[in-house]
């Protein structure tokens, strides 16, 4: 068995607007004098787990994601590996 | 007509299925509640998933609770699914409605009785949620409620909608809160009477 640990990013589909953002992008502007400041929020889950391999914990990590970090309708998400040894 | 029995899922975090038991019963239907760890082989005529914070909106307003095994045997296209607010979100975080409801525009949590379109008449109804700027995303639903003014920056003013080859309805406004006449409500009697119709 290998240990992995993962990173899942998750942020809302560019097409979606992206309320807290914008919201972040006005405090910004009442502290400095940025015109072009733009931004998007992403909430970041580190899992940790074993599996067989790695194929094995693509699929788990996958599942993991779209049934609960990410809701693909207005979420899309991003997978980081950082794999080691048990 | 015997009388009509209808299913209430509690979740952990549901605050509202008392108010919505006593409307069901102001209607004379037989209630009981279903929780969130029960498969659903019993008959309905009409299964509620009621307001609150299931699993205190973690992750996402319904995320966890679409897991739950009582949401996982609904018995589709058999039996009237009726989800208010925190129940309309967890139907469409299952997919069991199209579209998703993401934070209200102004981002505060929306708590007063706003004015709704409703089968072509205008009827006022309580509604309390952060989470209810419904997003749409293309479905076959036909829009059930409208908010008169956009109070959360839903898509074309979407409040409720209403899937009649599934028989799954969502809507965000509480009906249940505006049954009583103690209340100082009572329009959301004719929410009840479009259900007892569709059953």
């Amino acid at each position: 068995m290998k240990k992995f640990n993962i990173t899942v990013d998750v942020g809302l589909k560019p097409t979606i607007k992206d309320i807290k953002a914008l919201t972040l992008k006005e405090a910004v502007g009442h502290i400095t004098d940025i015109k072009d400041f733009q931004c998007r929020l992403q909430n970041r889950y580190l899992l940790e787990f074993s599996a067989e391999n790695k194929q094995q914990a693509e699929k788990t990590v996958q599942l993991i994601a779209e049934e609960v970090l990410a809701n693909s309708v207005i979420e899309t998400y991003n997978i980081s590996w950082n794999e080691t040894d048990e | 007509m015997s009388k009509i029995k209808a299913g209430i899922i509690t979740f952990l975090g549901t605050n509202c299925e008392q108010d919505t038991k006593h409307a069901c019963e102001f209607f004379g239907w037989n209630t009981e509640y279903i929780w969130q760890n029960e498969k659903i082989d019993k008959h309905y005529d009409v299964i509620f998933l009621p307001g609150g914070f299931s699993f205190g909106d973690h992750i996402s307003s319904g995320r966890i609770a679409k897991l739950t095994p009582a949401v996982q045997s609904l018995p589709l296209g058999k039996t009237l699914i009726v989800g208010i607010c925190n129940g309309f979100q967890i139907l469409c975080e299952a997919k069991l409605l199209s579209g998703a409801l993401t934070y209200n525009e102004n981002l505060k949590f929306i708590s007063r009785v706003v004015p709704l379109e409703f089968l072509g008449e205008i009827i006022h109804i309580p509604v309390a949620h952060h989470q209810g700027n419904y997003i749409f995303c293309g479905g076959d639903e036909e829009v059930l409620l409208r908010y008169s003014e956009n109070i959360n920056g839903s898509d074309e003013h979407i409040a409720g909608i209403y899937n009649s080859e599934n028989k799954i309805i969502g809507m965000m406004p509480h009906p249940e809160r505006a049954v009583s006449s103690e209340l100082g409500l009572t329009d959301g009697r004719k929410i009840f009477e479009f259900i007892e119709n569709e059953i």
